[in-house]
C-alpha cells in the first residue's frame, strides 16, 4: 500500500547495542492474536515470528531507525518505522487482505469466533450507499422488514426490532427501534465491520437479545504516523438517488499518542421507480457526521466519538388510510391511484418522518499488571417526528414527536489468562427518558437498568469452551398526561435473567463444530405495555397491555463448518430452535372494532403466546474452475405458535441464493477486478396464521419471486491512488414483485431495477 | 499514576450513578392532536318556519376510552330543511371550531350524504367550492312519508396537491381519504 523509505542511521560502535524490540499482532477487523506472522527488521535482515499469543521479540538492537516489516498469510504486508533509543514494545494492528475473494481463505485459515457471523468486506463494499439493514441481510439468516423501499429494518431468524439489540460502536444503541417503521439510526458508513453475535457474547450487551446482537463497528483509530482520507461516492438509477461519504484520519507524528477522524455522508434519493410506475413521496435525505479522537499509551487509552445521524423520509401518501374502507379499497386497487403516481422529484411532502439521533460517547481503557479495564460513559438523544397528512396546509407541527435521552455507563474488567481460562466481567447501568409531544402513541417515561455479567473462555487444543451469565434489574415509570389534566401513571419493575454456554471443537483443521445453549429475557417494551392510538399505516387500533411479563427465550444452536484443504470447497451449516415462553405479539380482536367519528377500526391487542421458531441456513462455496467460484446459500425457517398450534404472522419466508464470480488475473494496474450474477429465489409464505376463526390478515402473502443481481468491481492504480470502480445492478429484469415482510406489499410493488455506480478513493499519507 | 487514573475512572463512574434523579414529572400537558375530530353537528332549520333541531355525533375523549355517544336524527314528514354542519375538537380548551378550517380550504374538502332506501330522505344544493365543486357544508333535506332508516355522513380529504377534486368524484374516490365517517339512524315521524 505504502512503503517507507528506510533510513537506517549507522550509529558508532561505541554505543551499545543492547535493546530490546518487542511487540504483539492483532488482526485489525477480528482483534485476533496473529500466531505465525512474519516480523523482519529490514535494515538487519533479522527475521523472528510471532508466537501463540501473537508475541514477538528481537533482542542485541542497536540505537537507530529500523523498518519493521511484518506479514500473516491472512493480512497485507505491513511495514513501520521505529527510532529505537530504548526498548520499545509495539501493538501491531494488521488490515485484513483487502482481495476481494481472499476472504474466504481467510476465513478457512482463521476459524471465525464461536457464534459470530460477519459480513465480508466485499458485500460490504456492494452494499455501500444502501442502508444498514441491506447490507446486513447479505448475512445467510438475516432478513428485512421493510416500509417501502427507504425504510428497512433487520430480521434475524425471524426477529426484529426491540429483540435485537444494535450496538454502534460500543454503545447499546437506544433509539425509538420498537415501531416496526423505524429504521436504525445509525450512517452505514461509519461501519469498518458489521456482525451478528450470538451466544455468550451476548451477555456483554444485554439479557435481552432473544434474536441476537448487531455489532457495528468502525475501524480502530490510525496507528501510523501520517494521515490518510477516503472518498467514497455513488449514484442509483431507479431513484437518482447519489451518496458521498468521506472520512480524515491523522496521526500526529509529533504527538504519537493523538489521533483522530472525521466521518461524514450525504445521501438523497428521489421519487422510487417501480418496474411499472413511481411512487410519489418516497424520496428520502440523510445527513451525518461522526468526530473520533484517540489517546493511546501502552497502559492507558481512552477515545471520545461523537456521531449525528439526521434523515427525512417520504412516506408514499397512497397508503396513509383514513379508515378500514378506505384500506380496503387500496388494498384491493391491482395498483395505486394515478394520483399518488408519476412525479420525478427529490421533494418531500407529508406523510414523512424526521429523525434525529446524536451519540457521543468517552471509552478508556487501562491495564493494572494484567488485568485490564474499561470504563465507557454515553449520552445519547434521539428525536423522532412524524408528519401525518393534516387537514390544514398550513400546519407545520408533527402529529407524532417523540424524544429519548439515555445515559449509559459501562465498567468491565478484563482478568489476566490463568492456565486456558480467559475471561471479563462488567456492570453496566443505563437511565432513559422518553417524553412526547402531539399524538399519544407511548407515554412518558423514566427508566433505569442496572446490571452485571460475568463471562469465562476456555481453550485447550481441539477445545473452546465458554460460559456466561448476566442479571438485570429494569424500572419504568410512565406518565401521560391527558388534554383535560389528568395523569395516567403505571410503574413497572421487571428483572431478567440470561446464561449462555458454547462449545466448539476443531477435530482437524478443515473442520469445526460448535454447540450451544442460551437463555435470554426480555422485559416488556413501553409500546407494548401502554400505546393506545389509530395506526394510520395499517388502519388498526392498537392498544398495548399492562399485564404483560417479560418473555424467556431458549435458544439452542448446533452448527458444523468444513473447508477443503484445497480451498476449492467448503460448507457451513447451521440449525437452531428458539423457544420463546410469553412470546409478545399483536392478536387482533375481530369482536372488538374501536368506533370514532372516522368510522370502526379493528382492534389488535399485545398478548402473549408461547412461540418456537426454528430453522436452518446452509452456505456453500466451490471452486467450479480456478477463477470461477460459486456460492449457495439456503435459508428455511418455521415460527410456530405453539399455544394455538399455529404459525406466526410476518415471518420471513424460505429462500436460496446462488452467485457466480469470476475473478479476473491482476494485471498491470489491474487489481481485484470480478465480476459476478447471483439469482435469489424467495417463496411465498405458506405458514401464516389459520383464518378460519376471524381475519389475521387483510392480504394473502404475495406470490414467490426470483431476482438477479449482477456486480463487477476492480481497482485500478492512478499515480498512487488505487480507485476502485464498482457497478452493481439490482432486479436486473425489471421483476414485477412483493415481498410479505414489506408494509407496503397491500399497496405498491417493489423497486425496479436499479443500477447503482461506485467510486472509491483512498489517499494515504505515512510521512506527514 | 495508575492508582489515580483507577479512581478518577471509578469516581466519573460513580458520579453518573448519583446523577439520576427522576424527571418524569413535566409540567406540560398532552399537546392536544389538533387534528382530532370529536364532534358532528348537524342543524336543521325548517323552510317555513319550526323549532331548529340539531343532531350529533360526539366522541368526547377522541378515539379509545370512552365510546362515542351518537344521536338519531329525527324529522317530521314531507318537510324540507336547510341543514350546515358544525365539526368541533372539544378536547382543546377552548373547544376548537374545524368548520372554519374545512371553509378555508374547501377545494380540498367534500361532505357525502348518503341516505339509504328506503329512509325517505334526499338530500340536494349541497354549497360548492370556488371550482364550482360541491364541498356540502350546508344542504338541503327533503322528508316523504314516515319511514326509519339511516343516512351516512362522510367527509373526505384531498391530500394532493393541488387537491384535483372534480365534481365526479365518488365518496370512495382513491384521490381523497376519509375525515368522518358516520352512520346516522333517521326516523321520519
Amino acid at each position: 500500500m505504502f512503503l517507507f523509505l528506510a533510513v537506517w542511521v549507522g550509529e558508532s560502535s561505541a554505543q551499545t547495542c543492547a535493546l530490546t524490540l518487542s511487540g504483539h499482532a492483532e488482526d485489525l477487523d477480528t482483534r485476533e492474536k496473529l500466531a505465525a506472522a512474519t516480523v523482519k527488521l529490514q535494515e538487519t535482515g533479522q527475521q523472528v515470528f510471532t508466537d501463540q499469543n501473537g508475541d514477538f521479540r528481537f533482542t542485541n538492537l542497536c540505537p537507530g531507525t529500523y523498518t519493521l516489516e511484518i506479514t500473516h498469510v491472512s493480512c497485507d504486508l505491513q511495514t513501520k518505522r521505529i527510532v529505537l533509543s530504548r526498548d520499545q514494545h509495539l501493538d501491531l494492528l494488521l488490515p485484513h487482505a483487502r482481495k476481494t475473494l481472499g476472504e474466504i481463505v481467510v476465513e478457512s485459515q482463521q476459524p471465525k469466533p464461536a457464534g459470530r457471523q460477519q459480513i465480508t468486506a466485499r458485500d460490504l463494499e456492494e452494499t455501500r450507499g444502501k442502508t444498514l439493514a441491506e447490507a446486513l441481510s447479505r448475512i445467510n439468516g438475516v432478513t428485512l422488514l421493510q416500509t417501502g423501499s427507504t425504510i428497512s429494518k433487520p430480521v434475524i431468524h425471524g426477529l426484529h426490532s426491540s429483540r435485537l439489540l444494535t450496538i454502534n460502536n460500543g454503545v447499546r444503541q437506544e433509539g425509538q427501534q420498537w415501531g416496526n417503521e423505524h429504521a436504525p439510526e445509525i450512517d452505514p458508513f461509519i461501519a469498518g465491520k458489521l456482525s451478528v453475535v450470538k451466544g455468550v457474547d451476548e451477555l456483554r450487551y444485554g439479557s435481552d437479545a432473544i434474536g441476537g446482537v448487531i455489532l457495528v463497528e468502525p475501524r480502530p483509530l490510525r496507528d501510523q504516523p501520517g494521515y490518510a482520507a477516503e472518498l467514497n461516492t455513488g449514484y442509483f438509477t431507479n431513484n437518482r438517488q447519489y451518496v458521498m461519504s468521506g472520512v480524515w484520519e491523522q496521526q500526529l507524528k509529533k504527538v504519537p499518542a493523538f489521533r483522530y477522524r472525521l466521518q461524514g455522508t450525504f445521501r438523497q434519493g428521489g421519487n422510487i421507480n417501480t418496474p411499472d410506475y413511481r411512487l410519489n413521496n418516497t424520496a428520502s435525505r440523510e445527513a451525518n457526521f461522526s468526530v473520533t479522537a484517540g489517546w493511546k499509551k501502552e497502559k492507558f487509552n481512552t477515545e471520545v466519538f461523537y456521531s449525528q445521524f439526521n434523515t427525512k423520509i417520504g412516506i408514499f401518501p397512497g397508503s396513509h388510510i383514513g379508515n378500514l374502507t378506505d384500506l380496503l379499497n387500496a388494498i384491493n386497487a391491482e395498483k395505486p391511484d394515478p394520483v399518488f403516481l408519476g412525479q420525478q422529484t427529490y421533494s418531500i411532502n407529508r406523510p414523512y418522518q424526521q429523525v434525529s439521533h446524536q451519540l457521543a460517547k468517552i471509552k478508556s481503557g487501562f491495564s493494572l499488571g494484567e488485568h485490564k479495564f474499561t470504563v465507557s460513559v454515553a449520552g445519547q438523544f434521539n428525536h423522532r417526528r412524524e408528519y401525518d397528512i393534516v387537514r390544514s396546509s398550513s400546519n407545520t407541527s408533527p402529529q407524532l414527536d417523540l424524544s429519548i435521552a439515555t445515559f449509559t455507563e459501562d465498567l468491565s474488567w478484563e482478568h489476566p489468562r490463568i492456565g486456558n481460562f480467559t475471561g471479563m466481567a462488567g456492570v453496566s447501568f443505563m437511565q432513559q427518558d422518553n417524553s412526547y409531544s402531539g399524538r399519544y402513541f407511548i407515554p412518558n417515561y423514566f427508566s433505569h437498568t442496572i446490571g452485571a455479567y460475568a463471562l469465562e473462555k476456555w481453550r485447550k487444543h481441539k477445545w473452546e469452551l465458554q460460559a456466561g451469565v448476566r442479571y438485570d434489574a429494569k424500572n419504568i415509570d410512565t406518565r401521560r398526561l391527558k388534554f383535560n389534566g389528568d395523569t395516567l401513571d403505571y410503574n413497572f419493575s421487571f428483572s431478567t435473567l440470561a446464561a449462555s454456554v458454547q462449545a466448539q471443537y476443531r477435530p482437524s483443521a478443515p473442520w469445526s463444530i460448535q454447540t450451544g445453549i442460551s437463555l435470554s429475557t426480555r422485559a416488556p417494551y413501553v409500546n407494548e405495555l401502554l400505546s393506545d392510538g389509530i395506526h394510520h399505516g395499517t388502519a388498526t387500533y392498537e392498544k398495548g397491555n399492562i399485564f404483560l411479563k417479560p418473555e424467556r427465550s431458549l435458544n439452542s444452536t448446533a452448527g458444523v463448518r468444513y473447508d477443503a484443504p484445497s480451498k476449492k470447497f467448503s460448507a457451513d451449516w447451521q440449525v437452531y430452535a428458539n423457544y420463546i415462553h410469553d412470546f409478545i405479539y399483536q392478536q387482533p380482536r375481530p369482536d372488538e372494532p374501536v368506533l370514532t367519528i372516522a368510522g370502526a377500526f379493528p382492534l389488535i391487542e399485545y398478548t402473549q403466546t408461547n412461540a418456537l421458531l426454528y430453522g436452518t441456513d446452509l452456505a456453500l462455496t466451490a471452486k467450479i474452475l480456478p477463477r470461477l467460484e460459486w456460492e449457495g446459500k439456503l435459508s428455511i425457517l418455521y415460527a410456530k405458535d405453539r399455544s394455538r398450534n399455529d404459525w406466526l404472522i410476518w415471518m420471513p419466508s424460505n429462500r436460496y441464493t446462488n452467485e457466480l464470480t469470476y475473478q479476473f488475473k491482476d494485471k498491470g494496474r489491474w487489481k481485484d477486478s470480478y465480476i459476478s450474477a447471483s439469482w435469489q429465489h424467495v417463496d411465498r409464505q405458506r405458514r401464516v396464521p389459520d383464518e378460519t376463526n376471524g381475519k389475521q390478515d387483510y392480504k394473502a402473502p404475495p406470490a414467490a419471486y426470483d431476482l438477479i443481481a449482477l456486480n463487477a468491481s476492480t481497482t485500478v492504480k492512478a499515480g498512487n491512488v488505487p480507485l476502485t470502480f464498482g457497478i452493481g445492478v439490482q432486479n436486473l429484469l425489471n421483476t414485477r414483485y412483493r415481498d410479505y415482510l414489506n408494509s407496503m406489499r397491500y399497496f405498491t410493488d417493489e423497486q425496479g431495477r436499479n443500477i447503482g455506480f461506485r467510486l472509491r478513493v483512498p489517499i494515504n499519507n505515512g510521512n506527514k | 499514576m495508575k492508582k489515580q487514573l483507577m479512581k478518577i475512572a471509578f469516581a466519573a463512574f460513580a458520579t453518573g450513578l448519583v446523577l439520576t434523579s427522576c424527571k418524569k414529572d413535566k409540567d406540560e400537558t398532552e399537546t392536544n392532536d389538533e387534528e382530532v375530530i370529536t364532534t358532528m353537528k348537524l342543524t336543521f332549520v325548517p323552510v317555513g318556519g319550526g323549532t331548529t333541531l340539531t343532531y350529533q355525533f360526539e366522541d368526547a375523549d377522541g378515539p379509545g376510552g370512552l365510546a362515542p355517544v351518537q344521536q338519531d336524527i329525527v324529522l317530521a314528514p314531507s318537510k324540507t330543511y336547510n341543514v350546515s354542519v358544525q365539526l368541533l375538537n372539544v378536547t382543546a380548551n377552548p373547544v376548537d371550531d374545524i368548520t372554519t378550517e374545512i371553509e378555508e380550504e374547501k377545494d380540498a374538502h367534500r361532505f357525502y350524504y348518503i341516505p339509504a332506501a328506503g329512509s325517505n330522505i334526499t338530500v340536494s344544493n349541497l354549497d360548492n367550492d370556488s371550482n364550482g365543486v360541491p364541498v356540502g357544508l350546508t344542504s338541503t333535506w327533503t322528508t316523504t312519508a314516515a319511514a326509519t332508516g339511516s343516512i351516512r355522513v362522510v367527509l373526505r380529504h384531498y391530500p394532493g396537491n393541488p387537491p384535483g377534486k372534480a365534481a365526479a368524484d365518488a365518496v370512495d374516490s382513491p384521490k381523497s381519504g376519509t375525515d368522518i365517517e358516520v352512520n346516522f339512524v333517521t326516523r321520519v315521524q
